[in-house]
This record gives structure tokens, sequence and C-alpha cells, in this order.
């Protein structure tokens, strides 16, 4: 035997590659390998995840609730507001006296549950009308798709003004609206997905075992345009909870006491020329991190499931 | 060519339509009005009020009124909330302001992040390169409402530079930290998208071509690169209109200039309907018009495009 085949038949080498042929590497397992091989992916998981405790644990570290006002410092924020360990404001105080950390952390919650919720949501809806449109074709794509090319010629910031305006700022209506502006993400993509894989075999298939259209398309479509789903949901949360921001920063958005990332950044920007900067500084750091993190991920979602891209 | 654009046009119509009938619906029907105040007026001079306005009508009377007004006599109607301005009136100021700023954002965005992408490209892999890339992912992160109030803490507040907000005529202080501000996320996103594009086309076949027939370096990207590599961020410009008209609506407010997005917001606290509804018509508009322009801009670069118009 020569070298080469003595460290081919060594135990190091041969096991390993046993053990590749009998595991079957299926397309998630594959997906999962590439994510975790994208370092910064991972990392930015691991900000989303202490993002996540920090909202819903931080209250527990705060000396004061979000929306009590320490008259200790009430007017003399500027000099004794500032961040502190001694009087349990860490983060310091905003306006009106009130602890900026609980306020961070009630904000943390709001704009993470918008994201969360609304951007998820909203993507599903559009992939269900995708569906049935590249499905079905005929009439109900021309609606569907007519729609859709109204819909995103309106800027949708219009939309948004005008419900919060109108249908009170509470949190559900702030979810229903992201809804209904960002119904769209998605959907074109997930239309021309189902348009393929519609003549493929295991449709037939699927067909000759005399299984309903939306059996089919929920039962076998649906986990092969799962990628799709997940890529777009990654992007469409950052851009939900930037929305969702910048609206509260003009004013419209949640309801006071209650806050949101968007609203505590306008607070900060509006008082800065007092010099009371942690005020914009905190709340820019988490919005900032946050997308940073979201960033990423997203990045190595793509980077893991397109399929385009296989290395 | 002239089909389709004619054909574009027309797809205005129908979009309107639903902006219009959806938006008048949707704030009608909910509570509280442009009159309603923590002292309600006595239902006499109430009912004046309303029929001054002509808001006594049954709804759909209102809207088909609204529209007539709109298509034959172009008036948006009276500001519910302003006692003396009509919305022709708070378009007519306010427009020449958004559309200005508007217009300097979108020189930035193209004029600094088409060749900071290409410099990218062609220096790839180099410090430049990672400096560009990183600086892009950097901005496109940081939206315009944390964006606005750094800038403002720099120019104005620490240096002194630049005058904080207001209009003053259109002088060039108080355009360039609104302009930027509006700009700066997409300017990175063209630049990201160029540096791409631009990668692309550097290993296709034509260059090596040209390459092989010895051609200048300068020739090959201004006379044969350039051209393919800029299609993908002419698509992209279409949304970042979008984005940009959306933005522009915050700038208007935070620094003050005096657009129509500050009447917008106004409206919006005020339910000053026919405010709300004409500038809505107003940024719909806009955002067609541009999107029809690039679209034909686009066919007239590609080839392809062309022959399937």
């Amino acid at each position: 035997m020569t070298d080469t085949q003595k460290r081919l038949n060594s135990k190091e080498f041969a096991d390993p590659v046993a053990e590749e042929m009998i595991v079957s590497r299926s397309f998630w397992a594959d997906a999962r390998r590439r994510f975790l091989s994208h370092r910064l992916a991972v990392f930015s998981v691991f900000m989303l995840l202490a993002l996540l405790l920090f909202a819903l644990f931080g209250q527990y570290f705060a000396r004061w609730s979000f929306e009590e006002i320490d008259w200790n410092v009430l007017g003399r924020i500027k000099t004794e507001g500032a961040p502190s360990l001694e009087n349990g404001h860490w983060f310091g105080v905003d306006d009106l006296g009130r602890d900026l950390y609980a306020r961070v952390v009630q904000g943390t919650r709001t704009s993470l549950m918008v994201g969360f919720v609304a951007g998820p949501l909203a993507v599903l809806l559009g992939a269900t009308l995708g569906a049935l449109a590249g499905y079905f074709g005929g009439r109900l794509d021309q609606i569907i798709t007519g729609f859709y090319t109204i819909w995103i010629s309106i800027p949708y910031i219009i939309f948004f003004v005008v419900w919060q305006a109108f249908f009170g700022r509470s949190l559900t209506q702030m979810i229903i609206v992201i809804i209904i502006v960002n119904w769209t993400a998605g959907l074109l993509i997930v239309r021309g997905q189902v348009m393929m894989l519609k003549h493929r075999e295991f449709v037939d298939a699927a067909r000759m075992l005399g299984m309903s259209d939306l059996a089919i398309i929920f039962k076998h479509l649906a986990p092969n345009i799962l990628w799709v789903i997940v890529i777009y949901t990654s992007i469409v949360i950052p851009e939900v909870i930037m929305a969702e921001s910048l609206v509260s920063f003009l004013g419209v958005g949640i309801q006071e006491p209650n806050t949101s990332w968007g609203a505590l950044i306008s607070e900060g920007a509006r008082t800065m020329t007092f010099g009371t900067l942690w005020q914009l500084a905190f709340p820019a750091a988490f919005f900032v991190i946050a997308q940073v993190s979201l960033y990423y991920i997203g990045d190595g979602l793509r980077d893991a499931l397109d399929p385009k891209d296989r290395r | 060519m002239f089909n389709y654009t004619l054909r574009r046009l027309l797809t205005v119509i129908p979009t309107l339509l639903v902006l219009i009938v959806f938006s008048f619906y949707l704030m009608r029907l909910a509570p509280g009005g442009p009159f309603t105040s923590e002292k309600p007026l006595p239902p006499a001079v109430m009912q004046n009020v309303l029929e001054r306005y002509g808001m006594d009508q049954p709804l759909y009377v209102q809207l088909w009124t609204y529209i007539k007004n709109i298509v034959f006599h172009f008036d948006f109607g009276p500001s519910f909330a302003q006692k003396d301005r009509t919305v022709n009136d708070v378009i007519v100021q306010g427009f020449p302001v958004t559309l200005t700023y508007g217009f300097w954002s979108a020189v930035f965005v193209l004029v600094l992040g088409i060749p900071l992408g290409i410099i990218a490209a062609l220096r790839h892999n180099s410090i430049w390169d990672y400096t560009m890339t990183g600086l892009a992912i950097f901005s496109q992160i940081f939206p315009n409402f944390v964006l606005a109030p750094i800038l403002v803490l720099l120019f104005t507040l620490s240096w002194g530079l630049l005058p904080g907000g207001g209009w003053n005529g259109g002088q060039w202080e108080y355009i360039v930290m609104p302009a930027i501000a509006l700009g700066t996320s997409y300017m990175a996103g063209v630049a990201r998208l160029t540096r791409g594009s631009m990668l692309e086309v550097l290993n296709a076949p034509f260059i090596l071509t040209a390459r092989a027939k010895g051609l200048p370096e300068r020739v090959i990207i201004w006379r044969h690169a350039l051209k393919p590599a800029l299609l993908p961020t002419l698509t992209y410009m279409g949304p970042v209109f979008v984005y940009m008209i959306t933005g522009s609506v915050f700038i208007d407010v935070f620094f003050s200039t005096g657009g129509i997005g500050q009447d917008f917001i106004d409206g919006a606290y005020s339910r000053d309907y026919s405010m709300l509804l004409g500038l809505a018509i107003l940024y719909s508009l806009l955002t067609f018009t541009l999107n029809l322009m690039l679209d034909l801009m686009y066919a007239w670069i590609d080839p392809k495009v062309r022959s399937s118009l």
C-alpha cells in the first residue's frame, strides 16, 4: 500500500467519510451549517437574544417605573439627571424626570413586539396571496397583481399617519396598520416560485391522489417556498421597526406614557440643545444595535438559504 | 414606446381612485372630526359650519363633489383647520421647498454613490473597498431620523457652521443638511449596488475581449462597463424615490423647512380631511411620475427592455 492509500484507509479519515455518507443532509441541515459558519450572523443572533432578554427582564433591574416622575431631579435635569449609579437612574432621566432606563426597556419591548409580530404576519399575508395568485392564475391573478401594482405606488407613510391619527395610537392599531401597509412584501417572489413549482411532478402526483388545491398549496408547495418566506421576513422585520420608529418620531406613533425607540429618539433629539445628550444616545444605541444585528442575521439567512448561491 | 407611456399614464387613474376612495372613507368613518373640540360647539353653530363645508350631505355626495372639483377646477378644497388657506395655497407654498432639497438630495445620492461604488469595485478587496462597504452598511442602518439629530449636533451645536433648521428662501446653507440627512442611506445603497454590479460586469466575457484587444483601462470602464453596470442601480432608484418622498415628511418636520410634510402631519392631528387627502394625492402623483420617468430611462438604456415594450 502506498502512503496515500494508507491515509485514506486510516481511521481518522475513513470514519468521518462514512458518517457523511450515512447521514444524508437535508436542505435545512445544510442551511444551518452554512448559517453557523457565518460568524457575524451568529454573533448577531446573540446580540438580538440579549435585546430580547433585556426587553423581557430589564424591568426587574429598574429602581423606577417608566411613568414615575423623580421630583428630586426635576428642574435640575441637566446637572443631576445624568446617568448615575447612586440614584438608580442607570441611563439618566428624560425631559420630564422619568427614569430613562425603565423607558428604554419599555420602548425596546414595544419596538420588538411591533417588528416580530407585524413583520411575519405581513409576510405571511403577502405570501398566501402570492401563492393563490400563482397557483390559480387567470382572473384571480390579475386582480391580486393589479392591486399590488396600485398599492406599491402609494407612499406608505400616508396611510400610516392617517390611520394612526384617526384610530387611536395603541399597539394593536400599530400592528394592524403595519400589516396593511406591508402585505406586499414577498408577494411577487412567492407568486413566481409557485408558478414554477406547480408544473412539477410532485404536484401532479398530489392532484392524482385527489388532494384539494388548498391542501396542495399548504401541504406540498408551502415547504418548498418556506425559504423565500424566511428571507423576506428577515428583511421586513428591521424595515417594520424602522417604520414604526419614524412614525413615532413624527409624533403619531405609540401613545404616552408608553413609548418606543423612535419616540425616545425623538425626545432625545428635541432636548439635545440643552446638553442632555444621554437622552438621545441610549435609545439611538439600542436602535442601531438592533438594526445592525437584524441586518447581519438577514445577510446570513440569505447566504444560507438562497439556492442560487450554493457553494 | 409611445403606447407604453400612454398605457402607464392611464394606470394612474385607478391608482388615484383607490387612494382617494379608501382614504376618504377611512377618515370619515373614524370617530371625531375637524370641528370636535373639548368644548363642543352649540348645535346650531355646528350645523352652520358643517353646511359651510358641505359636510351635511351624505358621504358619497361629498366624495363625488370632491372628485369633480379636482377634475374640472383643479381645486383641492379649503383647509378645514387653517381657516384662511386652501389646500392649493399650501401646495403652492410648500411643494417647491420639498422639491428643491429633494432634488439636491437625489443629486447627492447619485453623484457620490455611483463613483464610490465604482472605486470600490475597481480596487476590489483593497482598504478602499472595505472602508466603503463598511461605511455603506453603517449608513444604511442609520436612518434619517437618527442621522439628522447627529448632523445638527455636529454642524450647528458644536461647530456652528450651518443653521439647524428653517428655509430662508432656499439659500444653500439651509439646503445642505436636509439634503444630506434625506439622502445618506440611499447614497450608501447606491454605492453598494453599483459596486456589486460593476464587479459582475468586470468579470463578463465582453470585458475580457476588450482587454484582449488591448484597450486602455479608462476606455474599458467608461465605454464598455459603465452602462450595463448602472442598470441595477437604476431599478433601485424607483423604490428609493418612494422612500425619499416618505422621508421628506420627516425632514420637513425636523428641519422646519416649511415644506408640505409639516402640513401633512398637522393635518393628521387636526383631522383636516381635505389637507390630508390633497397632500396624499400629491405624494402619490409624485411617486408615480418619478417611477414612470425611471422606467422610460431604463428602456432608453437597455435595448432588451425597449424591444419588449
